[in-house]
Order: structure tokens, then sequence, then C-alpha cells
């Protein structure tokens, strides 16, 4: 600016404000052509997470079903509705339950986001497992995706351990039984059992110090862990160049790239450096489309998709509560949270096995998946022909579990006996 | 970057003495940071066990002997254990189900649980259900003032009673 510019005067100033701070708040105009899309994802910090282009394989709705994003959009409802609930719950055995009664009675809209918090809790659980078969289906965990597979687990068993501590707190009988049950299986563990019960109850029972241990657990430590291990999630799949695809059958071929966006002598940024498959930008053939607005719409779509059926369930049925806690009479049966009922179905068979044993191992080989199975063949196609075996296996396992499941739920009775649903 | 002194120093140093304290210096400050770390994770464990627990005392009196007639089979549920008395003999067997510890209720058989249908003789031994071992027997006592005294913490074998 070698010239000084007149500053405009009080009155344009004053008629330009609120341009002025929309266009400082949103640095691009909505996108109207391809540089300014990139552009756009590029600067938002809410929209940098996605690649400037995604290939078409990614958005194809049943390639990933969505599924794993509605996890996500399933642990952000959580979030939310729990920390409102969090404003009226207290930690407390002589509180706590009628903390849940007054949530019925007296706060607004209390019994709703209880409900919120309750059925996304179980959703999040199923919709956690289904993603994970989808990966498992279409062989996504392969080369270069072994560690994020990984962290899924890791991101499941947390899903897993966050919805038990958060079956305790509303202390009702539900709750003080399963609890019980479920820390009495892990007392079952080798040598470090009985420590691990200990510390996790506080006490030799459950009681006021499980309560406060839980609820620590549940609103502060894991949500915290689940935050940053997605955040690494996400960072991986950006990192392996997107979602796993069938190979590209068409080797793409050599195009001359707009003069703006390469010049002779151009200084090279970070980008220039990055190793490694990466969606490539530029206007090549490369069956890839702008994330903005395809993505973004896919992804609009699921969160309300996702959003909608869990208001929904919420409007039709209200989350479960049963007497207050009676250490003096346990209920008959004495049920866990269904998904933990193939479980307990296991455990009444054999105590360390069921609980300990097969979990561990089952656990263990589900880690160790993409390290054991590295064939590349197959992959990006949901079951495909060359990954029979090992589609097969899982399925097995798939279908044990669920079989197990729908027994503990439906078929046991008072004593854990076995009674017809039919009768 | 020729500038550089530190390069120079380097450089010159060929028998590499400097560049062995260097590496001694990184190698101790490794040891160091990982070892506090170590130790941190460690003292955290340490705190979170507690040292006195808040519910239920693990050792209690019940009462004077004269309070349990012989024949008595009396569960005390709040304290989980049953007191037990034939004759002169009297003895306390734990309540909570050795299978994941629900409250097994006195049957006339014996024990019997709700949970997953464990089922206990007179004396705590399993004679169904899931239950991977009897229930234990606790050491009771006469305490100075004469109530007996059961210590949940001191298991006894089956079929050691007190003498009163
Ligand atoms: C808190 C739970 C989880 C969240 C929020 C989450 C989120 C996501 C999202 C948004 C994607 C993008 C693709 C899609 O929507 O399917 C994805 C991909 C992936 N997820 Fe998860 N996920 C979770 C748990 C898991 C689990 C349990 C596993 C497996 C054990 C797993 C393994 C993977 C892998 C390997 C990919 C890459 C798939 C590909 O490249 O095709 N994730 N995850
Ligand atoms: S807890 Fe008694 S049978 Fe399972």
């Amino acid at each position: 600016m070698s010239q000084a510019v007149k500053p405009p005067s009080l009155w344009t100033n004053m008629r330009e404000l609120p341009a002025n701070v929309w266009h400082s708040l949103f640095r691009n105009p909505l996108p109207s052509d391809d540089l300014q899309r990139s552009s756009t994802s590029f600067t938002n910090f809410f929209l940098h997470i996605h690649p400037v282009k995604v290939n078409k394989n990614t958005l194809r709705p049943i390639y990933t079903m969505g599924l794993g994003l509605m996890s996500f959009f399933l642990f952000l409802i959580l979030v939310v509705t729990g920390v409102l609930l969090m404003f009226y719950y207290v930690p407390s055995t002589t509180q706590a339950y009628d903390r849940m009664l007054d949530l019925r009675g007296t706060v607004a809209f209390g019994i709703f986001l209880r409900n919120m918090h309750r059925w996304s809790a179980h959703g999040m659980v199923g919709v956690v497992v289904l993603h994970m078969c989808r990966v498992f289906f279409t062989g996504s965990y392969k080369k270069p995706r072994e560690f994020n597979w990984v962290i899924g687990v890791i991101l499941f068993l947390l899903t897993l351990f966050s919805s038990f501590t958060g079956y305790l707190l509303p202390w009702d009988q539900l709750a003080f039984w399963a609890i019980t049950v479920g820390t009495s299986i892990a007392a079952y563990a080798p040598v470090v059992g009985k420590d691990i019960q200990f510390l996790m109850l506080g006490d030799a029972t459950v009681g006021q110090e499980a309560l406060l241990r839980f609820y620590v657990l549940h609103v502060a430590v894991l949500p915290v862990i689940v935050t940053l291990l997605v955040a690494i999630h996400f960072w991986r799949i950006r990192k392996d160049g997107g979602l796993s695809r069938p190979e590209e059958t068409a080797t793409p071929v050599a195009v001359s790239v707009k003069a703006v966006e390469l010049k002779k002598n151009k200084t090279y940024g970070l980008q220039g450096f990055v190793r490694g498959p990466f969606t490539k930008i530029g206007n090549t053939p490369d069956n890839s489309v702008f994330a903005w607005p395809n993505l973004l719409i896919a992804e609009l779509f699921v969160f309300i998709l996702t959003l909608a059926a869990i208001l929904t369930l919420s409007m039709m049925f209200n989350a479960p509560l049963e007497e207050p806690v009676n250490v003096m009479h346990p209920p008959n049966p004495a049920k866990a949270p269904w998904y933990f009922l193939g479980l307990q179905e296991m455990v009444s068979y054999s105590a360390f096995w069921g609980g300990v044993g097969i979990p561990t191992i089952f656990v263990l080989l589900l880690l160790a998946t993409p390290y054991l199975d590295r064939r590349t063949a197959g992959v990006g196609k949901w079951f495909a022909r060359e990954r029979l075996l090992a589609n097969t296996i899982f399925m097995t396992f798939l279908i044990v579990n669920v079989v197990f499941v729908i027994i503990g739920t439906f078929f046991r009775g008072p004593n854990w006996e076995f009674v017809s649903p039919w009768k | 970057m020729a500038g550089n002194p530190k390069f120079a120093h380097n450089k010159d140093a060929a028998g590499e003495p400097g560049m062995n304290r260097r590496r001694m210096l990184a190698w101790f400050s490794g040891f160091g940071l990982f070892g506090s770390a170590i130790l941190s994770a460690f003292s955290n464990l340490v705190f979170i066990k507690p040292r006195a627990t808040y519910g239920q005392p693990q050792r209690f009196n019940i009462g004077k002997p004269e309070e349990f007639p012989s024949g008595t089979r009396m569960a005390l549920d709040t304290r989980r254990v049953c007191v037990v008395r034939e004759g002169d003999k009297i003895a306390a067997i734990s309540t909570t189900c050795t299978h994941l510890g629900c409250i097994v209720s006195v049957a006339d058989t014996g024990f019997a649980c709700p949970c997953h249908g464990s089922r206990y003789d007179q004396d705590g031994n399993v004679t169904g259900g899931p239950a991977p071992k009897a229930l234990p027997w606790y050491k009771v006592s006469l305490a100075p003032n004469g109530e007996l005294e059961i210590d949940k913490d001191t298991e006894v074998e089956p079929g050691s009673y007190l003498n009163v």
C-alpha cells in the first residue's frame, strides 16, 4: 500500500459491519468452482478434517452403510445429553435414585433426555459392532489399516465399558445386581482378578465407593479416552488414503494439471513431502469427487437419520427404572444388560472360561486379526470370494455370540433356568 | 551452517569422547524420564487403591451366644453371613454366592442362589449349579464383652466350630 487509502466514513463502516464480521468468520464464499471447493474444505476448522476430494466408492451407501459415522454421531448425542443430565445427577447412594425420579417428575424434558441418553448408549453398542462387521467383511483391516483396526477394537471395548459404568448410575435393582455380577466376573481373572475388582469397587462389595468410581470413569475418564482415540481413528483414515476400496483397474492417465496449481519453481508446501497414499488433488480423472458438497451431504444425511431414530425411540419408549436398590434381595434372575447376556450365559457354564478365558482369547484374536490375515486379495468388496475362509470364521464367531445373547435374553428365567418365551 | 561452533566441535572430536558423554547423558535422562513415568503410573495405582474402606466393616459383633439357640440357621443378610449353631458349637458361613456374588438364601437343603441357580448343602458344599467352590467359613470368637465376633477377613476350615 504505497498510497494511504482514505478510511471509509463512519456511515459506510457501520453499513458494512455485518458483512465484514460475516466475511471474517467465513473467509470463503459459498463455493461455486473447484478451487473454492478445495479451499473451503481446507480453511475451515471443522471441514479440514475432510480431504478435499473423496473417492466415489467411499460415498456408496451400501459400502460403509454409514455405520462408523453413526457410531460417532451417537457418541456426540451421548456427550451432549450426558452433560445435560450431569446438571441434576448426584453420585450418592442416598440420592441417585431420587434424582432419577426427579428426572421423571419435575425436571423439564428430564425423562426425554434420559431416554435419549439410554437409547443412544444401547444403539452405540449395536452400531459399533455392526461397523466392526462391515470393516471385517469388506477386508478393510488389511495393510496399511492394521493399526486402525486395533484402535477400533479398543474403541469397541471402551464403548462396552462406558455402557457398563453408566449402567450402575441410576442405583436401582437392575443396576446394582448387574454390576455385582459383572465385577465378580472380573474377579475370576487369574492372579490380579481380586485386585481389579477391589480397585473398581473401592471396597469389598458394590456401594458408595463403587458408585463414585463408576461415575468418574463414566463422565470423565472414558469419554476423554474415547474422544482421543476417535480423533486418531479419523486422522489415520486420512493418512491411509481414505477408505479402503477395490484396486482401481484403469491406471490414471497422465493429465495436464491446471497451471495455477503447479507452477514451475514453486516453493513446495508440506503436502509435497507427504509420503504414501493420499487422495490426489488436481483434475486427474481418478474417480474422485469433491468433499464439498458430496461428502458433507452424505454425512448430514447420516446425522439426521441417526438423530431422528433416537428422537423417535425416546418419544416412544421410556428408559427403564426398577425398584431402588435392595442389597438383601437380588431380583431373580439378575440379568446384565443385553450385550453382556452372551457373557452371562457362558458364565453360567463356567465362571472362569465363560467370563474371562474365552472373552480374553476372543479379544486377542480380534486384535491380532490384521497381523494374522495378511493376504491382500479381496479388499474393498463385501464378502469377497477370496476371503471366504476369514469371513466364514468371523461369521461363525458372530453367530455363536448372537445365539448366546438370544438365549440369555429370552430363554433364561428364575435361577437362570431354561424357560420358553412362548409359554 | 558452516560457522556453527557445535557442528565444528563434533567434527574435531574424531575419537568421539564428547559423543560418548553425550550419549551417556542421553541414556541417563532417557532412563530417568522413563523411570519417573513408570513410577508415577504406579503411584497413581497406589493412590486409587483405598487404604480404608467406608462400607461394611469386615469384623463385627453379632450378639451373645444365648441369642442363637441350638439348631439356629440365621442369615444376617446385611452382614452376608449365616450363623449356625448346633448344640454348643457355633460357626459363621458366608452367604455370598461363590459364583458371582449374589446373596444365597437359606433353604431346607442348605443354601440356594437366586441368580444362576447354584445350590449348596448345609455345610456350604456345592451340590449343583455353576458355583465353582464351597461357601467359605469365617472365624468366630468370643469378644471380651461376651459377644460373638465374626472376622470375615479370616477364613477357617469348613467344619471348625467355636465351642461356647
Ligand atoms: C467409537 C467407535 C467408532 C467410531 C466412532 C468409528 C468411526 C469410524 C468412521 C467414521 C469411519 C469411516 C468409515 C465408515 O463410516 O465406516 C471408520 C472407519 C474404520 N473403522 Fe471405525 N469407528 C469406531 C469403532 C471401530 C471398530 C470397533 C473397529 C474394528 C475393530 C473399527 C475399524 C475401522 C477401520 C479399519 C476403518 C477403515 C475402514 C476402511 O478403510 O474402509 N472402528 N470408523
Ligand atoms: S451368583 Fe449365585 S449362581 Fe451365579
